[in-house]
């Protein structure tokens, strides 16, 4: 079974059904892209994976648990201890970071590792050092969020999320609040990630980056999966119409 | 002049010991029964919000002056119930009856003015509804409520001279007494600078609270 396998979700808003029934699954490891047109529902299904979202139709397994299954036709969530035991291996990173602005940079690396694993300060205080290294932004620890650019605080909240030593990292359009001069530093952080491994979901209109980093890539259109295939077959060769019309019009 | 402000001064000061007293305790406890009561009326519940809603709607839509009067002078005479309570201790369960409503409204305007996006960001990282509430949303809450508490702040601070429908030796019904006993209005002007010298102090501490969390931006 795979790492991640969400079958045939289905979730409306009101009377309003914004996705049809769309599956996904990922390997430990992969890297998938979730592109497509706005209002195509690519980040409500990535907000369903965990549980920002409560699906009216479907299933989510992670690692062979499960989040979220139909029974009799009816959907049932785990209990809550299980739940939080499956969600704890997501990270995720927001368009609108989402950082706690009262917090300095290293506070909000170390609140989930205190607060909610409630581990000793000092315990944590190495891991939150490697991380802000890694993105390259040690020299910030002390500095409120507000004092910083956008790409700085990308970088921050994916650092935010490592701490948690996330198993899979979900993405919701990372670079789409930037300046175009920004994205860039963040697009290599993830980058980085990618190289190292790291399971990951990417919902992005970064169409350069989202070919040369991804394992699969999944073409999004009015809450379904349109197409879906390898980078080198979505963007290389798209079979279907509408994702040949979406990438014309975006690489245009 | 000097000399009979000077005989005035020790009956009006133990007046202000009177009202500074009725401040600080009612202040102490109105506020987190505010927070409390705030959470309440967010709730998800319908019936605890809604009665938390009533209460405000009580509360805030009757005369503080009514409300000291009723719990004084009301609750001993409604069979089944008849508490009887001294003064000072009716007075403190009215103004925190009281201002515990008011600051609920602020403290709620000051929750739901905290973006989705804070509460989604917590809970991605494992924060219970507690725990988010708790080291997330409260914390920039008191950045956010600290001007409108400084108007209830001084407000009370002034409301505290109602206590005299009570008998209570506040600092208002001892300058009341001495101007009517003296026929010199001396005592107003002085019990005029006393307050204006407690709100100036409220009014410093209150900015250097402001400063202090201005550290950081929203």
């Amino acid at each position: 079974m795979a790492f991640i396998t969400m079958q045939n979700i289905r979730k409306s808003f009101g009377n309003q059904e914004i996705l049809h029934g769309v599956s996904l699954s990922v390997e430990k490891g992969e890297v998938v892209s979730i592109i497509g047109p706005s209002g195509a529902g690519k980040s409500t299904f990535l907000r369903c994976l965990n549980n920002l979202e409560t699906i009216q139709g479907g299933s989510i397994w992670v690692e062979g648990d499960c989040l979220v299954k139909e029974e009799n036709g009816k959907v049932v969530y785990a209990r809550d201890s299980e739940a939080r035991k499956i969600l704890g291996k997501m990270g995720m990173v927001f368009q609108s970071f989402n950082l706690f602005p009262h917090m300095t940079v290293m506070d909000n690396l170390l609140a989930a590792p205190i607060y909610v694993k409630k581990m000793k300060r000092e315990d944590v205080l190495p891991t939150a050092e490697r991380l802000l290294k890694k993105v390259g932004l040690w020299e910030k620890r002390d500095v409120y969020p507000g004092s910083l650019s956008g790409g700085q605080k990308q970088r921050v909240a994916i650092a935010r999320a490592l701490t948690m030593n996330p198993e899979i990292m979900l993405f919701d359009e990372p670079t789409s609040a930037l300046d175009p001069e920004l994205t860039g530093e963040v697009l290599k952080t993830i980058h980085q990630l990618a190289d190292e491994k790291m399971t990951m979901i990417i919902v992005t209109h970064e169409m350069a980056f989202a070919r040369s980093v991804s394992d699969k890539v999944l073409f999004m259109v009015d809450g379904h999966i349109e197409e879906e295939g390898t980078s080198e077959e979505i963007f290389g060769h798209p079979k279907s119409e509408r994702t040949q019309a979406f990438l014309k019009s975006i690489l245009r | 002049m000097l000399d009979y402000v000077l005989g005035i001064l020790p009956n009006m000061i133990e007046g202000l010991g009177v009202s500074a007293q009725i401040f600080i305790i009612v202040y102490v406890l109105s506020l987190p029964c505010g927070i409390l009561l705030s959470l309440v009326r967010l709730s998800r519940l319908g019936l605890f919000r809604r009665i938390a809603e009533f209460y405000i709607y009580i509360m805030r839509g009757t005369p503080l002056m009514l409300q000291i009067l009723f719990i004084y002078y009301g609750l001993p005479m409604i069979p089944g119930i008849e508490i009887q309570i001294d003064d000072f201790s009716a007075a403190i369960l009215a103004f925190v009856a009281n201002y515990a409503a008011y600051f609920a409204e602020i403290f709620r305007g000051g929750i739901q003015s905290i973006s989705r996006g804070q509460y989604e960001g917590a809970k991605v990282l494992g924060f219970t509804y507690r725990q988010t509430m708790w080291h997330i949303v409260l914390p920039q809450v008191i950045k956010r409520v600290i001007p409108p508490l400084g108007n209830e702040t001084i407000t009370l601070l002034k409301d505290t001279s109602l206590v005299y429908v009570l008998a209570m030796n506040d600092l208002m019904r001892v300058t009341r007494s001495i101007v009517q006993r003296d026929f010199d209005t001396t005592a107003f002007i002085v019990a005029a600078l006393f307050y204006l010298v407690c709100t100036f102090v409220l009014t410093r501490a209150l900015g250097w609270l402001e400063k202090r969390y201005a550290v950081y931006e929203d």
